[in-house]
């Protein structure tokens, strides 16, 4: 909290300080070790890897494992698929939750009940997968780029995550704002959105994620359309061939020994998945570790 | 907002409560025009493939048109509840649902509470992103992290314990029953926490620095501060996001517990969702899997509305 | 965060917006299908290396192929296997079979749970030309999608009748549908084995060190390794020798722990039962007495300190890295089954901690089952679909795929290319062997060769062709010249050339006229499959506590472990099956 400035520190609040650092180092360690295991494990040489004993660094350095990922042709078309549905996706996906969201807030909407129980009971209701895929197929959604942005807009979750956000907000301003003559629309679009950025930003980085990580919808649709594969579907793909590799059908020990264990490809694979995260993740972060103001309020 | 002006207060009683109603749409209207699509779109994608839930009632064979599929009312639903497994999975998954509830929120609000005060900002966002980063990695490798941490042979766990001289052999935890759930829901804790606690750290970030400056005048401690001010001011979210998992209570999915599981543990390790799938899917039994499905969605929805009645009445917060 | 004053302003961004989202929705709803990849995707390039040779150089006469129409047709594929390296037949082979058939396959193979897909598919009412759906046939059978191929066959496949000769009514789906509804692409025709990789395993020092003793039964067995553990408790690094590690990480249970009690039995491999050869009775395996003094030996070994005490606990990747390790002084597995550990051991050198393979079994009286001959077991295969525009150029490209011509395109290439003759002999060339080792994945895409492997039905090894040749790449003389100098050394001390010498040889066993019963088809609403499943369950929680189980208990254990059974059903289960197998018996042998 940085508006704090410098307050005499007393003897209980550095007593504080001390326990605060120890345990966010401590979380710290423990939860950068899987993380540096997994990397270990992808640039570590997949033989020597089977003697196990691997801990956060490699011991038999290699590109390997890197390489069989990168040599696959459809590679770059699922990167720019799945990096193409996450930007559209996110998009969308806050508007609409956002919208929602804000409709579900007034409590004088009177749609405010019915519309909140409709929701909710999306999260724990589903038909199951044949009725899904049937219904995809007749929309005509099967093999287009649609089918992965369009069934998943709204999200519940999402809706009333960013409302419990908008709900602290003080009603004052919308009122002064009514007075002013602004609609509705207005007052979602120019003041709850600024003011609810760091809902927007972590309801951004879940759907993001969510659309970066997913295969199964390419699985399920657009598996015979190869220009609409995404990444995870790719490295799927790699990933079973690694797997297919090690079969007994080199039962020639010397091929064996060319060949890449399929532990060490799903590890780069994590690698891979997860590093694109990491660089874009520093930009939502400022909006929800703490920095921000709501100073605004009183304009 | 109660705008009751004379010449509205005129026009309710001339046209009764009909005219009411439409009046209030009527000034509603954006509101209706900024949900209403949606509603239609979660209708067609996540209710009208509710028909499937008809296959719960009959005899499923895909190919067949639905015309030809044969009935069986509740026979499913009969067997279902006749067989002990299902009851013992039920068991295990409610046990570690409950533990996995307390921790999963008890553990990530105080991490977000205490990260919070962090105040050297570049270590704060350095631990805040490395707290999440064992989300990204699979449960595959995750348990098989835990497996060999809990090993007999060199395990880290049983090296500590055995030097400390807290035992003097090797302990098997993994063989243990009755240690399982705390063994899952530890490992949970270590994955997800860094990641569940996003969302409470975003809505600290949402408290006014007001209050704090006024509670700093009144010569508040920082500990007293976290209590007073920061648990409180995301008190909203922490409800809302209770009452959302409540409702999930029933339907964990089966990963962590299939992966940290062996043959020993077996009793403790079945899940609903992996019973499911063993009995139901794994095996082209289509309509057991749904009426296991449905089963699901009825008691979430239960425990919903419960939950959801619950807070409404203790802390006014619900999210219906 | 502006203010809300100026409402014409706001009027125009409102519109704005509005528009943005119409074009974006109309955007993406009308990118469907058109996006096209600048990579050059669908059919183009053949990725990888360059592809080699454009047209084929080899015979791609009409030859066996059925003459006809050679017009190029496409038709649609789905594989419940994975290829992944697919090159939409833009490889070597490929090109080569289309030249030969006029066929392209626009194919598309499963990356995840083909049952869920298969289910998909039959549901959607809308299928593939071709399609392989390995054990989930029956769903896309009763929804009426296959098409009964025995007249095609008798018309249109001389290759294919002429591979599986008499065999060929043991296509037939059943009793009641007697159709051939899929041409076996995954069973090999008179398939020899060449090796061993089963039966119980020691290492190759422990055998040398007690001077090569004979390992017939699992005295033996435990004898040589009690005796070796005393002489070395510890590895040079003082960490503790394991005497004997099992392999219990999920399905592996079936390989390391539970099939082993009918291989050292007498007993052949039935799946998860027993039958009888004289009155096709059927026993769930663990029911049978004597296996009961199996498991009660495993017991005996815990009880001795002789078996690792975290093999019911370790995962898969344990497993291997205790291997690995060099400690593990015997193992009770399939070389698949755990070859990554020792490849490890031999990359380092450690040729000595490799491991030989015994015919161990219970007692004297009792023959190493490994190599019972199933004789010929279709089983998962190609089927023509409804939907198929062609059904005769379908069975002739699949004809052709059986036939001499297309079965060594798959297996040995394109001829000049990818071997030579050599005197009459076929010879691959140094340099593609050099390849096939160090870049196989990319020798593949280039080459093709493998891809189309279950596309058709084929040989297996040992089979010469009519040139005198074989007709895959596995023959005997290889498996010798792959042998370590520490396994020659034991093979000779036992007086064989190969493991497989050791074990007792498939023409000692009667043939089962049903053929393998793991191959038997369950039908899907059958109570079968939940009683199975039930079964398990309890087997796999109760035998490794009988075995951890102090020895005076085992009894007890075991009795209450029978008793169970019993209660869920156990005997309902053999008679329901026992039907199976009758039907199976006389729909192969009439």
């Amino acid at each position: 909290m940085g508006s704090r400035g410098f307050a005499k520190s007393s003897l209980s609040d550095r007593l504080f300080d001390a326990v605060v650092y120890l345990y966010a180092a401590f979380v710290l360690v423990i939860t950068l070790y899987p993380f540096l295991h997994v990397a270990a494990i992808s640039l570590n040489d997949s033989i020597d890897t089977v003697r196990g004993g691997i801990t956060i660094y490699p011991r038999k350095f290699t590109l390997k494992n890197y390489e069989v990922i990168f040599s696959y042709q459809h590679l770059g078309t699922g990167f720019r698929n799945s990096a193409l549905r996450t930007l559209i996706g996110t998009a969308l996906g806050v508007i609409s939750s956002s919208m929602i969201a804000y409709t579900l807030s007034r409590k004088d909407f009177q749609g405010r009940r019915f519309v909140s129980v409709f929701l909710a009971l999306t999260m724990y209701v589903s038909g199951g997968l044949i009725p899904f895929f049937l219904l995809i197929r007749e929309l005509n959604m099967m093999n287009t780029f649609a089918v992965y942005i369009l069934p998943g807009i709204v999200s519940a979750f999402n809706v009333f995550v960013v409302r419990s956000f908008i709900d602290g907000l003080p009603y004052a301003l919308q009122e002064s704002a009514k007075i002013d003559g602004a609609n509705d629309f207005t007052i979602y679009w120019r003041i709850i959105l600024p003011l609810t950025k760091p809902a927007l930003a972590t309801i951004a980085l879940f759907v993001a994620v969510g659309h970066w990580n997913s295969w199964f919808d390419t699985y399920l649709f657009n598996s015979q359309a190869e220009h609409l594969t995404t990444l995870q579907y790719e490295l799927m793909k790699v990933l079973q061939s690694t797997q297919s590799n090690v079969d007994y059908r080199a039962r020639n020990m010397t091929e064996v020994m060319a060949q890449i264990s399929p532990e060490s490809v799903k590890m780069a694979i994590t690698m891979v998945v997860t590093l694109p995260i990491l660089f874009v993740y520093p930009f939502l972060q400022r909006y929800f570790v703490k920095g921000m103001t709501l100073g605004a309020v009183k304009s | 907002m109660e705008a009751a002006t004379t010449k509205e207060r005129k026009t309710e009683t001339r046209y009764g409560r009909t005219g009411r109603f439409f009046r209030k749409a009527l000034q509603n209207r954006w509101l209706y025009a900024m949900s209403l699509p949606f509603v239609v779109w979660v209708f067609v994608f996540s209710y009208l493939p509710l028909w499937g839930w008809m296959m719960a009632f009959q005899r499923y064979r895909p190919g067949r048109p639905f015309s030809e599929q044969e009935w069986v009312g509740l026979e499913h639903f009969r067997a279902l509840f006749q067989d002990d497994l299902f009851y013992q999975a039920l068991r295990n998954t409610l046990a570690m649902s409950l533990m996995g509830l307390v921790a999963g929120f008890v553990v990530p609000i105080f991490f977000a509470l205490m990260l919070n005060e962090v105040r050297q900002m570049l270590f704060k966002r350095f631990v805040q992103t490395v707290s999440y980063l064992p989300h990204f990695v699979s449960w595959v490798v995750v348990a098989g992290i835990v497996t060999k941490m809990l090993s007999t042979e060199g395990g880290p766990v049983n090296d500590l314990l055995l030097w400390l001289g807290v035992i003097d052999q090797p302990y098997q935890f993994m063989a243990k029953g009755k240690l399982f759930w705390i063994i899952v829901t530890l490992a949970d804790v270590w994955k997800e926490t860094g990641w569940n606690a996003i969302i409470y750290l975003a809505a600290i970030a949402g408290i006014g620095p007001e209050l704090y400056e006024a509670a700093r005048v009144d010569g508040a401690s920082r500990l007293q501060q976290m209590w007073h001010i920061t648990l409180p001011g995301i008190r909203t979210t922490i409800v809302i996001l209770l009452i959302m998992s409540i409702g999930h209570l029933i339907s964990i999915g089966f990963e962590k517990q299939f992966l940290l599981g062996n043959n020993l543990v077996r009793e403790y390790s079945q899940v609903l969702d992996l019973y499911a799938l063993n009995y139901g899917l794994g095996m082209g039994r289509f309509s057991f899997g749904t009426a296991i499905n449905i089963f699901n969605s009825v008691v979430s929805v239960i425990l919903l509305f419960a939950a959801n009645g619950i807070f409404k009445r203790v802390t006014r917060e619900s999210i219906m | 965060m502006g203010g809300v004053s100026d409402s014409m302003y706001r009027k125009k961004k409102w519109w704005v917006l509005m528009l943005a989202v119409v074009m974006l929705a109309g955007l993406i709803a009308g990118c469907g299908g058109k996006k096209n990849d600048g990579g050059g995707s669908g059919g183009g390039n053949a990725g990888g290396g360059t592809s080699t040779s454009a047209g084929s150089g080899s015979g791609s006469g009409s030859g066996d192929s059925g003459g006809g129409e050679l017009e190029p047709i496409t038709f649609t594929f789905y594989g419940a296997d994975p290829n992944p390296n697919w090159q939409n037949m833009q490889d070597a082979v490929g090109r080569a079979i289309t030249a030969a058939t006029g066929v392209t396959l626009d194919a598309e193979f499963e990356v995840g749970d083909p049952q869920q897909k298969i289910s998909l598919i039959a549901a959607s009412g809308k299928y593939p030309h071709l399609i392989s759906p390995k054990g989930d046939l029956g769903k896309l059978v009763e929804a009426g999608a296959m098409l009964d191929l025995t007249d095609l066959i008798e018309q249109h496949a001389p290759n294919i009748k002429k591979l599986f000769g008499d065999q060929i009514k043991r296509l037939r789906y059943s009793e009641d549908d007697p159709s051939i509804y899929v041409i076996p692409t995954y069973a090999e025709v008179g398939q020899t084995y060449f090796d061993a990789g089963g039966g119980f395993q020691l290492q190759h020092r422990v055998v040398k060190e007690l001077g090569f003793p004979r390992i017939r039964t699992v005295k033996d067995f435990e004898n040589a390794i009690r005796e070796y553990l005393k002489k070395h408790p510890t590895d040079e690094n003082g960490n503790k020798n394991i005497g004997l590690t099992l392999n219990a990480d999920d399905w592996r249970m079936y390989i390391s722990v539970t099939n082993p009690a009918f291989y050292t039995t007498g007993g052949p491999d039935d799946g998860e039962y027993h039958i009888n050869i004289d009155t096709y009775e059927v026993t769930y395996h663990f029911r049978r007495p004597i296996e009961k003094e199996y498991f009660r030996w495993l017991n005996h070994m815990n009880a001795e300190g002789l078996l690792d005490p975290e093999s019911f606990v370790q995962k898969y990747d344990q497993y291997l890295a205790k291997i690995a390790s060099g400690r593990v002084l015997g193992l009770i597995d399939q070389r698949w089954d755990f070859q990554e550990g020792e490849n490890a051991l031999k990359a380092e050198g450690k040729f000595e901690y490799g491991y030989g393979h015994y015919p161990v079994t219970l007692t004297e009286e009792f023959k190493e089952t490994s190599f019972w001959p199933v004789g010929f077991s279709p089983g998962w295969g190609v089927g023509i679909t409804v939907d198929c525009p062609d059904p005769v150029r379908a069975i002739k490209f699949l004809d052709f795929l059986a036939s001499e011509e297309g079965q060594i395109l798959d297996n040995w290439g394109i001829e000049g290319e990818h071997y030579v003759y050599e005197n009459g002999k076929r010879v691959i060339p140094e340099a593609i062997t050099e390849r096939k080792k160090t870049d196989p994945t990319g020798f593949q895409r280039e080459s093709g060769i493998g891809l189309y492997h279950n596309l058709g039905a084929h040989y297996g090894d040992g089979v010469l062709d009519s040139t005198g040749n074989y007709y895959t790449t596995n023959f005997p003389e290889q498996i010798v010249a792959t042998y370590n100098d520490a396994e020659k050394e034991v093979l000779a001390a036992y007086g064989a050339t190969t493991w497989k010498d050791l074990f007792p040889s498939e023409n000692e066993f009667p043939v089962k006229p049903w053929g393998a019963a793991w191959n038997i088809q369950v039908p899907a609403d059958s109570e079968l499959n939940v009683l199975q499943e039930r079964m398990k369950e309890i087997t796999w929680r109760r035998i490794p506590q009988a075995i951890l189980a102090p020895p005076e208990d085992f009894d007890r254990i075991w009795d209450e472990y029978q008793q169970e059974l019993l209660d869920a059903g156990v005997e309902k289960m053999e008679d329901e099956y026992e039907k199976l197998v009758r039907a199976r018996v006389k729909l192969w042998n009439e």
